[in-house]
C-alpha cells in the first residue's frame, strides 16, 4: 500500500509541533505541541509498519503512546507546581538561569 | 624473594620520608630523626637480605628483573615500573644504604638544634629513596625518573637553609646543571628506543651488540649523551661548577650527596651500560680523558683554595675523576671498589670537617684554624685516618682501590700510559692537599676557638655568619640553628665516624691482589660479558703498582710536611713566584666565569632580545589575538545562552536542519 | 494451538529484577512513615544487590527477552558506572533540602526509576527497548530536577529540561521511524542486515536523515553542541545531588546506547556518519571550553566542562574501532570519579553556607578545610588531563585511538581543548589555595547574608545572583556538613580513585576493555 501521504502528514505534524514549541508561550500548549511531535513519529511508524507488513512498528507505537502519556503527566505536574507558586505561566519568563 | 627484598629497600625510605613529611607538626623532634634513621637502616637490612638471596642463585643467572605493573603501553613503547637486581645494583644499594644509615645517625645529633629538623630528615630520606630508584631501575625510563628525582632532592637539600641567599643560588645552580645532564639522558633514551625498540635493560644490552657495529655513529652518539648526563651528575668538567657551591648545604648533606651517593651516579651509569660503551670505545675514551682532566685540574684547585669544605669538595671531584677513568678504560670492578672506599673515607672527612666547623662557630677558612689536635682529639684522629686513606697510604683502603685503577691503565699500555702518569701525578697532589689540611688545622698553638673549647669545655658561640659572604644572619627557620655540635660531645656523631674510620682502614682487605678479590668476584656476573673481563694485571705487576703508589703517597705527605710544618714560609714564596698559576687555581680555573661567558651571558642576551623584540610583537600579538578570540567566542557562547527556552529550541532546530541538509546532500 | 512459554533467563535479567524490586519497595515505603527514614539505606541496599548481580553476570553474553535486551560486557561495565553514580547521589542527598521536601522515599524512587532506565538502556538491542530505556531514564530526571521546592530555579530547570528533552526525544523517535522504514526491522542486528540487504538503502536519504535525527536525539542527551544549551542551566538550577547524578550517569548510559546503536545497527553506514559525529565532537569541544572560561558559578562551569568532555568522548566513537571504544569507556570511568569528587565538594559547600557555588567563595579553602580542597583540586586537575591523574591517561588513550585511525585533526582538537580548559580548571585550583582577601568572608555562620554585612564587605548586593540577594534564613543549612561521612566519603574515595588509576591504570584499562571486547564481533 502506498504510504507516501501518511509520511507527508507525519512530517507536517512534526513540523507543526516544532513550530508550536518555538512560537507558543504557554507551557501547557507547549506540552501539547510536544505530544503532536511524538504522535507524528508514531504515525510514521505505523505507516512503515503497514508498508513492510511487519508488526514491530505497531508494537512500538503502543509503547510510544504510553511513554508520551507519562511524559505529559510529569510535565503537567511541573506546570501545576508553577501555578501553585504564582509564577507566570509563560515560558519566556523562565530566564533566571542564563549565561 | 630477592625481588621482594629489593622492593622493600625502595619502600622504607619512601615511607620514612612521607611519614615524617606528613606528620611533621605532630611529632616531637627526636622522633622524626629516629624514623629517618630507622627507615634507612631497615633499607640496609633488606639490601643485605636481597644480597643473600641473590648470591643463592647460580652465577650465570644472578640477575632478577621484577616489575610491579605496566605503567603505559603507548605507541610501541612499553614502560614497566620495574627493577633490576644484580650484583652491581646490590653493590650500589649496600653502599648507598650503608653509608646513608651512618650519615643519618650522624645527622641525628649534628642537626639537633636546627629549626627544620623534620624537614631535613624528610628530604634526606626522599633523597635516599630517589638514589635507590636510580640504582635499582630496570629500564631507562625508571633510570631517568630516579635521576630527575635525585636532582630535585639535591636541590632541596643544598638550599636547605633557604633564607640564605648563597644557599638558594647554589641550589638552583646545581639543579640547572643537573637538568642539562638530564636532557642528555633523555636524548640517549630516545635514541636507544629508536634503534633498539625497547628501553628495558635486559633487551637493550642483549640486542645492542647485534644491532650496532663498533663505533657506529649512533651508538657513539648514545654514549656521548649518556656521558653528558653522567658528567653533570658527577661534577666532571665542564659541568663541575655546581659542586663547590653545593657546599652551602649542611655538612651531612655534603657527605651524603657529594661524597657517597649522588656524584657516584655517573660512574654507576657507565658501569651499568658497559655493553654500550664497549661498542663505542671512542665514547669510553672520552669518559676516561675527561675524568683524567678533571682529576688533575681539581687537584690543583684543591691545593690553592682555603675553604675547608671546598677543598674536600674538589678532592671529591678529583677522586670521581679516578672512577671515571676506571670505568672508562674497562676496570669496572676497580672503579666500583674505589667508589666504595671513597664513600667511606670521604664521608668520614666531611663529618670530621663538620665537627671542626662547628667548633669554629661555622667558619670554614683553614688559614684561621689551628691546634685542634689538643682540643678535639677524636675528630683529629678521624681526620687523620680519612686523609691517610684519601692519600693512598699503604695499608689503607684507598691505597688498594686507587692503585688498582692506576695499574689497569698501565696494563693497557698505549695511550693509556699517559693516563697512568697523569693519575700518579694526581695521587701526589692528593696526598699533598690532604695533608695540607691536616698540617694546617691540627698541630701548633690552638687558635682562639680551639682554646675556648679547651678552656670552657663547650663550643664557642660566635655571631651567626654566612661563611661565604660574612653577613650576619639569624638562627630561625631557614638558617642554621644556634647550637653547634661536635663529635666529642655527640654520641651519634662519634658512632658514625668511628665506624667509617674503621671501614676506611680495613676495607682494603677486600681486594688484596693475589690474596682475595672479593669485589671483582662479586661483580663478575654483571661484567662477564665485557671484553675486559679477563684482562687484569698479574699479581706481581699489581704489587709493583701498589708499591709505586705507596711511595708516591709517602712522598706527598713528606712534601706537605715540608711545606706546612718545616718551612711554612715556602708556600708564601711559591705563591709569589707562581702568582699567575696560583690565581688561576684559587679562582677555580675560572670555570664559573667561563660558563658565564660562553653560556649564561649569551643565553641572557638572547632572552633579552626575545623579550624586547620577539615577545612584544610576535607572541604578545598572537596570544592576545588568540586570547581575545577565545574570549569573544566565550562571550558568543554565553550570549546565545539567553535563558529563553524558545531560543534553545530554535538553535536545536537549526542544528537539526543543518544535519538533515548535510545528509540530504550526501545522499543525492 | 500450542503456546511455548518464553524462556526466562532469570540470571541474565537479575540486575533489572533487583532494581525493579528496589523501586517498588521504595515507592511502597512512602506510605509507611517508619520505613521512610530508612529510605537511603534501602536504596543503597537495592543498588548493592544490583551491582552484585551485574558482577555475577560479568562474563555473560546473552540475549534476553527475545533479542530486545543483551547482557554483555558493555552493558555490565556501563551499568556498574551508573549504579555507582546513583549510590553516590543517594549519599549526597541525605539531608538535602530537595530530598527532604520531596518525601524521602519518593525522591529515591524517582532516582531508582531513572537508574532502571539507564540499566535497560545499556542493554538495549532493539528500538523499543532503546526508546523505553531512554524515556525511563529521562522522565524521572525531569521531576527530580524540580524537587527543590524552595527555589524557583529548580522548577525552571525541571521544566526547561522537560521541554527541550522532549523535543530531543521526539526527534529521536522520528529518526527511529525512518530507519525502521529503511531497514524493515527494529532489532539492531536486523537493522544492520536490513540496511545492507536493501538495494541502495545504505545511501538513501530516508536512512541518512533518520540517522541524523537519531544522532540529534542522542546528542541532546549527552550534551553535545549545538544541542547543549540546556546543560548549564539545568546543572545550575537542579539540586546538586541530582546534577551529580545527571552529569555522570546519563552520559554513561547515553554513550552506551550510542556505541551500540551506531556501531552495531548503523555499522554498515560508518562512512556516512563518522564525519558528522566528528564535526559535532569538535564543535562541542570548542563550545564547551570557551563557554566555561567566563563562568563564575562552579556548577555552571562544570556543566560547560561536561559539554567539552562529552566532545572528547564522542571522538572515541568516531573511530569505530575497539581501541576507540576502550578509550571511551576508560575515560567515562575516570569521568565518573572526577565529577563525583567535584560535585561532592560543591554539595558540602552549599550545605554549609546555604547557597552560592560562586568560585570566588572558594578562596582560601585550601588552608581552612584541606579535606574539601584536595578532592576538588584533584578533580580539576584530572578533568584538565594533567598527569598523574586518570584523566591524563584517558586522554592519552583517546588521542592514541584517534591517531591510529587517521583522525589526527580530532586528536589535535582534543589537545587544543585541553589547553583552553586549563584556563578555567586552574582558576578554581588557584582560588582554592590563595589566601582569602580581606572582606571576602561575607557569609555568617547561619547562612544569612544580611544586607549590612554584605555592604560592610563591600559587595554590591544588587549584582549578586538572585539566590543570595533574596535568601531567607536557611533551615537546611548544616554548618557541620564538612564532617558528615556520607558527604565526605564520596569525595575522598573519588579523589583517591582519580589518583590511583592515574598511577596504576591497568585495572581500569582491563575494566574498559571488557566493554570493548563485547563488541568485537561487530567492530575491528
Amino acid at each position: 500500500m502506498d504510504i507516501e501521504w501518511y509520511i507527508v502528514l507525519s512530517a507536517l505534524l512534526f513540523t507543526v509541533g516544532f513550530i508550536g514549541v518555538l512560537v507558543r508561550r504557554n507551557p501547557v500548549v507547549v506540552l501539547l505541541c510536544l505530544e503532536l511531535m511524538l504522535s507524528a513519529g508514531a504515525l510514521s511508524l505505523l505507516a512503515f509498519s503497514r508498508m513492510l507488513g511487519n508488526q514491530d512498528g505497531q508494537v512500538f507505537v503502543l509503547i510510544v503512546l504510553v511513554v508520551a502519556a507519562c511524559e505529559v503527566v510529569v510535565g503537567l505536574g511541573l506546570v501545576v507546581a508553577m501555578y501553585r507558586r504564582r509564577l507566570p505561566l509563560d515560558v519566556d519568563e523562565m530566564k533566571e538561569l542564563k549565561g | 624473594m630477592t625481588a621482594t627484598w629489593a622492593w622493600l629497600v625502595l619502600l622504607f625510605p619512601l615511607l620514612g620520608s612521607l611519614t615524617i613529611g606528613l606528620t611533621f607538626k605532630a611529632l616531637p623532634d627526636r622522633t622524626a630523626g629516629l624514623i629517618g634513621v630507622a627507615a634507612i637502616v631497615a633499607a640496609f637490612v633488606c639490601g643485605v637480605l636481597a644480597l643473600i638471596g641473590l648470591q643463592g642463585e647460580p652465577s650465570e643467572s644472578r640477575h632478577v628483573a621484577s616489575s610491579l605493573w605496566e605503567y603505559a603501553n603507548v605507541g610501541g613503547l612499553k614502560i614497566d615500573l620495574g627493577i633490576y637486581v644484580d650484583p652491581l645494583s646490590i653493590f650500589m644499594v649496600l653502599v648507598v644504604t650503608g653509608v646513608s644509615s651512618l650519615i643519618h645517625i650522624y645527622s641525628y645529633s649534628y642537626m639537633k638544634s636546627d629549626q627544620g629538623y623534620h624537614r631535613f630528615f624528610s628530604y634526606l630520606n626522599f633523597f635516599v629513596f630517589s638514589m635507590l630508584v636510580l640504582v635499582l631501575a630496570g629500564n631507562f625510563v625508571m633510570l631517568i625518573v630516579g635521576w630527575a628525582l635525585v636532582g630535585f632532592a639535591s636541590y632541596a637539600l643544598i638550599s636547605y637553609w633557604y633564607r640564605r641567599n648563597t644557599a638558594t643560588k647554589a641550589g638552583m645552580k646545581a639543579f640547572v646543571i643537573n637538568v642539562i645532564g638530564d636532557i642528555g639522558l633523555y636524548i640517549a633514551a630516545i635514541l636507544i628506543f629508536k634503534n633498539l625498540g625497547s628501553v628495558d635493560y635486559g633487551t637493550v644490552f642483549e640486542k645492542a651488540p647485534e644491532v650496532f657495529s663498533t663505533n657506529q655513529w649512533e651508538i657513539v652518539a648514545i654514549c656521548l649523551c649518556l656521558l653528558v648526563g653522567a658528567f653533570a651528575k658527577s661534577a666532571q668538567m665542564p659541568f663541575h661548577t655546581w659542586l663547590a657551591d653545593a657546599m652551602e648545604g649542611p655538612t651531612p648533606v655534603s657527605s651524603l650527596i657529594h661524597a657517597a651517593t649522588m656524584v657516584t651516579a655517573g660512574v654507576y651509569l657507565i658501569a651499568r651500560c658497559h655493553t654500550l660503551f664497549e661498542l663505542a670505545p671512542t665514547a669510553a675514551d672520552v669518559a676516561a680523558f675527561v675524568g683524567l682532566a678533571t682529576l688533575l685540574i681539581a687537584g690543583t684547585i684543591a691545593l690553592a683554595v682555603t675553604d675547608l669544605k671546598r677543598i674536600i669538595a674538589y678532592s671529591t671531584m678529583s677522586q670521581i675523576g679516578y672512577m671515571f677513568v676506571g670505568v672508562g678504560i674497562g676496570a669496572y670492578s676497580a672503579g666500583m671498589f674505589h667508589l666504595m672506599t671513597h664513600a667511606f673515607f670521604k664521608a668520614l672527612l666531611f663529618m670530621a670537617a663538620g665537627s671542626i666547623i662547628s667548633a669554629m662557630a661555622n667558619m670554614q677558612d683553614i688559614d684561621k684554624m689551628k691546634g685542634f689536635r689538643k682540643a678535639m682529639p677524636f675528630t683529629a684522629a678521624t681526620l687523620i685516618i680519612g686523609a691517610l686513606a684519601l692519600s693512598g697510604f699503604p695499608g689503607m683502603s684507598g691505597w688498594f682501590s686507587k692503585d688498582e685503577i692506576i695499574d689497569f691503565a698501565h696494563f693497557r699500555r698505549g695511550m693509556y700510559d699517559w693516563m697512568w702518569v697523569g693519575m700518579l701525578i694526581g695521587a701526589l697532589m692528593t696526598a699533598i692537599y690532604s695533608f695540607r689540611i691536616i698540617f694546617r688545622i691540627l698541630p701548633g698553638p690552638a687558635c682562639e676557638e680551639a682554646q675556648y673549647l679547651i678552656d670552657k669545655g663547650h663550643v664557642i658561640h660566635g655571631e651567626p655568619k654566612n661563611p661565604a659572604t660574612n653577613e650576619v644572619e639569624d638562627t630561625e627557620v631557614g638558617y642554621p640553628g644556634e647550637e653547634h655540635h661536635i663529635a666529642e660531645q655527640a654520641g651519634g656523631m662519634k658512632f658514625a665516624m668511628a665506624i667509617l674510620a674503621f671501614l676506611s682502614i680495613v676495607a682494603g682487605v677486600l681486594q688484596i691482589p693475589g690474596v682475595d678479590e672479593v669485589v671483582t668476584k662479586f661483580l663478575e656476573p654483571t661484567f662477564e660479558n665485557s671484553v675486559f673481563a679477563h684482562m687484569h694485571p698479574s699479581t706481581g705487576e699489581a704489587w709493583l703498582g701498589l708499591t709505586e703508589g705507596g711511595l708516591i703517597s709517602i712522598a706527598g705527605i713528606a712534601i706537605a710536611w715540608l711545606l706546612y710544618i718545616k718551612r711554612p714560609d715556602l708556600p708564601g714564596k711559591f705563591r709569589q713566584r707562581f702568582s699567575a698559576i696560583h690565581t688561576l687555581c684559587v679562582n677555580k680555573w675560572y670555570g664559573d666565569e667561563l660558563v658565564d661567558f660562553l653560556v649564561t651571558n649569551p643565553v641572557k642576551a638572547v632572552g633579552r632580545f626575545c623579550n624586547r623584540v620577539f615577545e612584544r610583537f610576535a607572541i604578545d600579538g598572537a596570544t592576545a589575538g588568540v586570547a581575545g578570540l577565545t574570549r569573544s567566542a566565550g562571550a558568543a557562547v554565553r550570549d546565545i545562552q539567553s535563558g529563553m527556552l524558545r531560543g534553545y529550541a530554535l538553535l536545536m532546530l537549526f542544528g537539526i536542519l543543518a544535519i538533515a541538509v548535510y545528509f540530504l546532500i550526501r545522499s543525492l | 494451538m500450542s503456546f511455548d512459554a518464553p524462556t526466562m533467563d532469570y540470571a541474565g535479567l537479575s540486575p533489572i529484577i533487583a532494581l525493579t524490586t528496589g523501586l517498588v519497595v521504595l515507592v511502597l515505603a512512602a506510605v509507611f512513615d517508619r520505613i521512610k527514614r530508612f529510605g537511603p539505606a534501602l536504596a543503597l541496599l537495592a543498588y548493592a544487590v544490583t551491582a552484585g548481580c551485574l558482577i555475577w553476570q560479568w562474563d555473560a553474553d546473552v540475549d534476553l527477552v527475545s533479542g530486545a535486551l543483551r547482557l554483555d560486557g558493555l552493558a555490565v561495565v556501563l551499568s556498574l558506572l551508573a549504579v555507582v553514580s546513583a549510590a553516590v547521589a543517594v549519599l549526597l542527598a541525605i539531608g538535602d533540602p530537595s530530598e527532604t521536601q520531596a518525601g524521602r522515599s519518593d525522591w529515591l524512587a524517582l532516582l531508582t526509576g531513572s537508574l532502571l532506565g539507564m540499566v535497560i538502556l545499556t542493554q538495549a538491542t532493539s528500538m523499543l527497548t532503546f526508546f523505553v530505556g531512554l524515556e525511563l531514564l529521562s522522565i524521572p530526571l525531569y521531576a527530580l530536577c524540580g524537587t527543590n521546592l524552595r527555589r524557583r530555579e529548580s522548577l525552571e530547570s525541571g521544566l526547561k529540561y522537560l521541554i527541550v528533552g522532549s523535543v530531543g526525544s521526539a526527534t529521536l523517535l522520528y529518526g527511529l521511524a525512518m530507519i525502521y522504514g529503511a531497514s524493515g526491522a527494529t532489532g539492531f542486528q536486523e537493522i544492520a542486515d536490513g540496511l545492507q540487504a536493501g538495494d541502495g538503502m545504505l545511501t538513501d536519504s530516508l536512512t541518512l536523515v533518520g540517522v541524523g535525527m537519531v544522532a540529534v536525539g542522542l546528542a541532546f542527551k549527552i550534551s553535545i553542541a549545538p544541542f547543549h544549551q540546556w546543560t548549564p542551566d539545568v546543572y545550575q538550577g537542579a539540586p546538586t545531588p541530582v546534577t551529580a547524578f545527571m552529569a555522570v550517569a546519563t552520559k554513561a548510559a547515553g554513550f552506551a546506547i550510542f556505541i551500540r546503536f551506531f556501531l552495531v545497527a548503523l555499522g554498515p553506514l560508518v562512512d556516512q556518519w563518522d564525519v558528522m559525529l566528528a564535526a559535532l565532537a569538535a564543535l562541542s569541544i570548542v563550545v564547551g571550553n570557551v563557554g566555561a572560561l567566563a563562568q563564575t558559578s562552579l556548577k555552571r562551569m562544570l556543566g560547560y566542562s561536561g559539554v567539552a568532555q562529552a566532545g572528547y568522548m564522542l571522538a572515541g566513537i568516531v573511530t569505530a574501532t575497539q581501541a576507540g571504544v576502550d578509550a571511551l569507556v576508560f575515560y567515562l570511568a575516570a569521568y565518573v570519579a572526577m565529577n563525583v569528587a567535584a560535585f561532592a565538594v560543591v554539595v558540602i559547600r552549599e550545605r554549609q553556607s546555604g547557597f552560592s557555588d560562586d568560585i570566588s567563595t572558594l578562596r582560601g579553602l585550601g588552608r581552612e578545610k584541606p579535606l574539601l580542597a584536595w578532592p576538588l583540586t584533584i578533580a580539576m586537575l584530572a578533568l584538565a588531563g594533567l598527569p598523574p591523574t586518570a584523566g591524563f591517561i584517558g586522554k592519552l588513550y583517546l588521542i592514541q585511538a584517534l591517531v591510529d585511525d587517521d583522525w589526527t585533526w580530532l586528536a589535535v582538537m582534543i589537545a587544543i581543548g585541553t589547553m583552553i580548559s586549563l584556563g578555567y580548571y586552574l582558576r578554581v585550583v588557584a582560588a582554592l589555595w590563595m589566601s582569602p582577601a580581606e572582606g571576602d568572608e561575607a557569609v555568617p555562620a547561619d547562612g544569612t547574608p544580611s544586607d549590612a554585612a554584605a555592604a560592610a564587605a563591600g559587595i554590591d548586593t544588587a549584582s549578586l545572583p538572585p539566590q543570595i540577594a533574596g535568601a531567607q534564613a536557611d533551615p537546611f543549612a548544616d554548618p557541620q556538613a564538612d564532617r558528615r561521612w556520607y558527604l565526605l566519603a564520596p569525595a575522598i574515595i573519588a579523589m583517591a580513585a582519580a589518583l590511583f588509576f592515574g598511577i596504576i591504570p591497568q585495572p581500569l584499562v582491563d575494566f574498559a576493555q571488557h566493554a570493548g571486547d563485547a563488541l568485537s564481533v561487530w567492530i575491528s
